[in-house]
């Protein structure tokens, strides 16, 4: 019999080492870890781009311009780049459309590291709600996409687009979400706001391997700074 | 003796295999809170024969203004600002007067999240108001919405035609018709009123709230066209694919899989120590 003390000792044993390491698996995953924000300056901040920041409207003290009647807003130029100091977000953006199942058409598997505006939405700085949309990751070997930090922005966090004239729009995060891609609120996205507003897309939540599809969109909404 | 050695072994083959089972991590996903409570408003003077204005807005429970806008003209109507839903006043005054002094005339709004308005210095002089218009911030599906204020002392009633779409038919001073939807694109806009047009080219985009706002012009009518707000003509289907799964999981998985460890490991230690401690008593015995 003494010959099965080590074995019962050894169960013992590895029984607690398991015990511990759920303990710390379950307290670890309980701070989601791509969800901690980064420092203010730290490494991957990328500097806030430099230029001019050019209001669409004049500041709300002070007298402001009457409306003429060719008052239709000034047309903006199109946007070629996006920067997110926090986060290390710098990338050119691409152009997207519809596809022909009318879904929004994303960067394809070997452009993960550009995001893409949409077209059919108003151009930042415009008014109205201007749609930007970036992957989260590759398809293989934990490649990292444009947005894989996009979750870590909160309110306040400044979001800058560069368009072709060499303008400089400012954004603020507004908040950020989460939403079951069943039901994304297209009305809240996509849908009219009289202000301009930018809307950063990328997904989220849990990754479905059978669809090759993450079940979630994280959808970043931010305002104009004027 | 033999019964209680398989006893044993079938549950650490049980402790083992619960471990295993335990292991592929489902990330959950975290539902989206509300939305920020905001919702927008905009000001503006179109009451034709009266001066310049300063226009203030307060916050209901605080006596300093909120937002001043300074000399402002007939014909001006400010861009929207964003503000946090609640009641607010709005007060005029004429230009350059005091802050504390006693307000022309001033009236109430309740801003609810995520609703537009606009508030106007409407009519003549002699009975000018501000009134409070709700604005539309959805559209049908393809279509523009539009809608017609009608700001001119010089012609009493109008009737304002978008191509061949009647948007108002007689459309008194100092009123605001109706939103209608209309089809997108460049139209020709037609003020009519006693015998006399005035005509306007405007643009309206699938997915865009429109105001037009006829005023008296230095000669005649004229016609401004205010984009109330904007979206996406062609809204995408549904959620966007913006993941190839190269990173996944990483969100904070399933609490179950780190339960199941450690209940397997419980087990597994509860074996292991009743054994050692019925061996220990085997020793002793001996």
């Amino acid at each position: 019999m003494p010959t099965r003390r080590p074995a019962a000792a050894l169960a013992l044993a590895a029984g607690l080492v398991v015990i511990a390491g759920g303990a710390t698996g379950l307290l670890l995953t309980r701070h989601s870890t791509p969800a901690m924000r980064p420092a203010a300056v730290g490494v991957g901040a990328v500097p806030a781009p430099t230029g001019p920041i050019v209001a669409a409207f004049p500041a709300p003290t002070g007298p402001i311009v009457a409306v003429s009647q060719s008052a239709a807003p000034k047309p903006v130029a199109a946007p070629v780049s996006l920067t997110i100091p926090l986060i290390g977000v710098q990338t050119n953006l691409m152009t997207l459309g519809l596809g022909r199942d009318g879904t929004l058409q994303v960067p394809s598997p070997n452009m993960v590291s550009v995001a893409g505006w949409y077209t059919g939405s108003p151009r930042p700085g415009a008014i109205g709600s201007s749609i930007i949309v970036g992957h989260i990751d590759g398809d293989a070997g934990n490649v990292k996409g444009v947005f894989y930090r996009l979750r870590q922005l909160s309110a306040g966090d400044k979001i800058y687009v560069k368009r072709s004239d060499g303008t400089l729009v400012e954004f603020r995060v507004t908040s950020v979400q989460q939403y079951l891609k069943d039901h994304f609120p297209t009305e809240a996205v996509y849908g009219p706001v009289p202000d301009p507003e930018l809307r950063l897309i990328t997904c989220g939540g849990a990754y479905d391997r059978a669809t090759h599809h993450y079940l979630s969109n994280i959808v970043v909404y931010a305002t104009e700074v004027s | 003796m033999k019964f209680r050695r398989i006893t044993r072994r079938l549950l650490m083959l049980l402790a083992a295999s619960a471990l295993l089972l335990g292991i592929p991590a489902a990330a959950t996903a975290f539902a989206g809170s509300a939305t920020s409570g905001t919702g927008w408003i905009r000001l503006a003077h179109l009451s034709p024969n009266t001066p310049a204005v300063d226009v203030y807005m307060y916050s209901f429970d605080d006596s300093k203004a909120m937002i001043v806008l300074r000399h402002v003209a007939y014909g001006t109507v400010s861009p929207y600002e964003s503000v946090r839903a609640g009641d607010y006043s709005v007060a005029m005054r004429a230009a350059g007067a005091s802050a504390t002094s006693q307000p022309v005339l001033s009236t109430s709004v309740t801003i609810a999240a995520g609703h537009a308005y606009t508030v106007a210095g409407m009519g003549p002089e002699s009975g000018l108001r501000l009134q409070v218009m709700d604005d539309a911030l959805t559209t049908p599906p393809g279509q523009a919405l539009v809608r017609v204020i009608q700001a001119s002392l010089k012609q009493q009633e109008v009737k304002v035609t978008l191509g061949s779409t009647v948007l108002a038919g007689s459309l008194k001073f100092g009123t605001v018709s109706d939103y209608q939807p209309v089809s997108p694109g460049t139209h020709t806009v037609t003020v009519s009123a006693g015998g006399t047009d005035a005509n306007s080219s405007v643009t309206l985009p699938a997915g865009t709230v429109h105001t037009l706002v006829v005023l008296d012009g230095a000669s005649g009518l004229e016609i401004v066209n205010l984009e109330d707000a904007s979206g996406s003509g062609k809204p995408p289907l549904g959620g966007v694919q913006t993941g190839f799964g190269g990173t996944a999981p990483h969100g904070p998985g399933s609490p179950m899989p780190w339960l199941v460890a450690i209940g397997a490991g419980s087990l597994l230690a509860l074996t292991g120590g009743l054994r050692l401690r019925r061996n220990r008593q085997l020793t002793v015995r001996i």
